[in-house]
């Protein structure tokens, strides 16, 4: 049975911020407990549950064939969806995509997109006729804050473990047979980051986005590389505390690869 | 993968292995989703569904309030990847009429009259598939309703039943629903007074076929709802509370 | 024997003096909710273990000010609706979203609006939320495991009907995990003895 008080939490959350405290006790640069679990969508190609803290995501990836873009004749493509469903908090509604639905899908996108992570080259089937795209669509189930990182994890490890369809010989996918994986070139993850009472919080739950004056994330790779950022919320950081966040994230994604045997 | 050829009334077993009038394995936990007033997690076979119940609340947009009693607005989805085929984001005819007649089945059941201007906020997420979500999806949204603490006369027990490759059977799957033959029934009843809250059909059925095949839901029905009672029972352990689970009291000064 | 029952589970075919949270089908009797059932009861009643707050006249809540209009303040009650305070109520000063105030139910609608009054606004101190239908173990029989709470962890401790624990000084955590553990284990015998031994 839920329970809140929403508004007292929230302005507690800024007032505990201030004195460099958090509401569930962590420290301002430690992120909640992660754990994952796979493959339990079995019509999916690849599928993956990321629980982070009391925020629960899930991620699918259904592979299809289609034309390939007429500028990018030997590439294939993909697509990510995000959706907050209304089972997952009573604030999230259905109906036609949010604005903080689509900027979060296309954050997590653009993490994995031009990272080149993914060579969209293997996704070639014939050169100028038919491609693979991924659709990889990700739904929060109970919404805790930060499902940008947990969207973002959801995401990665679904692509590292996907199964690709077999196909007959008119490129039409054979329905539960499998051959091979997508091979990826490097593994970026997101690492998201909120300003409550003037101090930079890791991964923030949702009473902390609700109170936060501004949000940065950055997806950082195992290679070294920043591939992707993004600063929401109406507020501002200094570049002192931009340089710090991206040298935690770096840290922080790190172990999560380490956690999550990402290489 | 269409079996033109199976017979079961030869075979005496169906494809899955299963005797005519098994059900699939269903197992269901209750107070999954933590933000939900009430929820549960069900997997039915390869069928995996989430539902969560949010309410009674205040019922927007207003002009849906009734000043008689709360309205049940349940939302069926599945996800892009519950099925083989991709399924396009967003709700299509199919999702909103099995929304509806699965909120007209549960309105039966809780004691609407008591939450007049309110809506209970019903979500069901179907995760993976293999025939029979809309039924999945109602025995979960009824485990969900009796988490949430609402005042019901009775849950609601569903499950799939029909005909198939020449048998009468209970719960069938995908292999079966695309049976030449194939007839798939929705049901539900209120167990107590069997009294039956969802019915769709489509296909060919004699009068006499569809006597037995009655008898057979009602029956899967009883059975899905001990699974049903068992789930929300398990969540709470009778006996005496023990100070053990307190552990050790942390020493530290207290002011009186 | 107490039993954990279900919404519509048979409770007795027999005729029986009715308590809460029952009701009557051709002469049966039978649980409306997932609660708690003792059939050597008397009365066939059962102890609801799940639910929002069923507000009643007489009862102390403990709100939080979740918007501020012109007429006064919309408090969230964690119940089906909201309740409103008019701006006379409070003696002096204004409030903010996000304060918190404890106030009495003195009516209650037929849409189950309570009407607050009496509004005390509560300085500092935390709100341990917890399950409404199960506050009445919070409290005990004459109050006597909020005793215990209060001396046990040295807090001002208040329980809002409403499934609000209010509380200020002593030691906070403390009392936190005791509460958890009243809330978590609310349906179990001996419970009393159990905390009582605890702080021992």
């Amino acid at each position: 049975m839920r329970n809140t008080t929403l508004e007292y939490d929230v302005s507690k959350a800024a007032e505990l911020a201030r004195e460099g405290k958090r509401l569930d006790g962590r420290a301002l640069d430690e992120m909640r407990e992660l754990t994952i679990e796979t493959d339990f969508a079995k019509n999916a190609e690849g599928s993956t549950m990321v629980t982070l803290g009391k925020t629960k995501v899930m991620a699918g990836l259904k592979m299809g064939v289609g034309m390939p873009y007429p500028d990018s004749q030997d590439e294939g493509a993909i697509s990510v969806g995000a959706e907050q469903l209304p089972l997952a908090h009573p604030d999230y509604e259905s109906g036609r995509p949010s604005d903080n639905e689509v900027e979060l899908a296309r954050v997590v996108d653009r993490g994995l997109r031009e990272s080149k992570a993914i060579d969209f080259k293997q996704l070639c089937i014939k050169e100028g006729e038919a491609v693979w795209v991924g659709y990889l669509d990700f739904y929060a189930l109970n919404g805790d804050g930060n499902l940008f990182d947990s969207g973002s994890i959801a995401a990665l490890v679904t692509f590292a473990n996907a199964k690709m369809p077999k196909l007959d010989k008119d490129n039409r996918i054979i329905q539960k047979e499998y051959s091979g994986k997508i091979k990826l070139a490097r593994f970026p993850l997101l690492t998201t980051f909120a300003k409550v009472g003037g101090k930079v919080l890791l991964d923030p739950t949702y009473i902390e986005e609700k109170a936060s004056e501004a949000r940065f994330s950055v997806a950082t790779s195992d290679d070294g590389f920043m591939t992707a950022m993004q600063k929401g919320v109406g507020g501002s950081f200094t570049l002192e505390e931009v340089n710090y966040m991206i040298d935690l994230a770096f840290k922080v994604a790190d172990n999560t690869r380490k956690k999550l045997k990402l290489k | 993968m269409t079996e033109q050829n199976v017979d079961y009334k030869k075979t005496k077993k169906r494809l899955d292995g299963r005797k005519m009038d098994e059900t699939r394995p269903l197992k269901i936990d209750v107070g999954v989703i933590p933000n939900a007033d009430g929820s549960a997690y069900l997997e039915w076979g390869q069928n995996k569904v989430y539902a969560a119940v949010y309410g009674p609340r205040e019922a927007l947009p207003k002009h849906s309030a009734n000043a008689y009693k709360s309205v049940i607005k349940v939302e069926y989805r599945m996800t892009s990847f519950s099925v083989p085929d991709r399924k396009r984001p967003g709700p299509n005819r199919r999702d909103q009429e099995i929304s509806k007649v699965l909120s007209e089945a549960l309105s039966r059941a809780v004691f609407v009259e008591q939450f007049p201007n309110t809506e209970i906020g019903v979500y069901v997420e179907v995760i993976d598939s293999n025939a029979g979500s809309r039924v999945a999806c109602l025995t979960a949204a009824s485990c969900a309703l009796a988490d949430a603490g609402l005042p019901m006369r009775d849950l609601v027990a569903a499950t799939g039943v029909g005909k198939a490759y020449g048998e009468l059977v209970i719960d069938l799957n995908k292999d079966e629903e695309d049976a030449p033959d194939a007839v798939d029934i929705p049901i539900a009843i209120l167990p107590n007074s069997e009294e039956i809250v969802l019915l769709q059909m489509d296909g060919l059925l004699t009068k006499k076929e569809w006597e037995k095949i009655a008898k057979l839901g009602i029956q899967g029905c009883k059975d899905v709802y001990a699974i049903q009672k068992e789930a929300l029972q398990k969540k709470f352990k009778l006996g005496e509370a023990s100070k053990k689970d307190l552990g050790k009291k942390t020493k530290k000064k207290v002011k009186k | 024997m107490k039993k954990i029952v279900i919404p519509g589970e048979l409770l007795s075919e027999e005729r029986k003096r009715l308590g809460g949270n029952v009701f009557v089908s051709d002469g049966k009797i039978y649980s409306r909710v997932l609660g708690i059932s003792d059939d050597e009861n008397e009365r066939a009643t059962v102890v609801p273990l799940e639910g929002k707050y069923n507000p009643q006249i007489e009862d102390t809540i403990i709100g939080v000010v979740s918007r501020v209009i012109h007429a006064g303040y919309i408090v969230d009650v964690n119940s089906y609706a909201e309740s409103f305070i008019p701006r006379s109520a409070l003696r002096n000063g204004e409030l903010k979203v996000g304060d918190v105030i404890m106030a009495k139910v003195t009516d209650v609608n037929e849409v189950k609006e309570a009407n607050i009054s009496f509004p005390k606004r509560m300085f500092d101190g935390d709100i341990i939320p917890v399950t409404a239908v199960r506050t009445p173990r919070l409290i005990g029989k004459n109050g006597s495991m909020l005793e215990l709470l209060r001396n046990g962890t040295g807090a001002d401790v208040i329980v809002g009907k409403n499934g609000r624990i209010w509380a200020k000084g002593g030691d906070l955590e403390l009392l936190r995990k005791v509460v958890f553990f009243i809330e978590n284990n609310s349906y179990k015998s001996n419970l009393t003895k159990a905390v009582e031994g605890f702080f021992k």
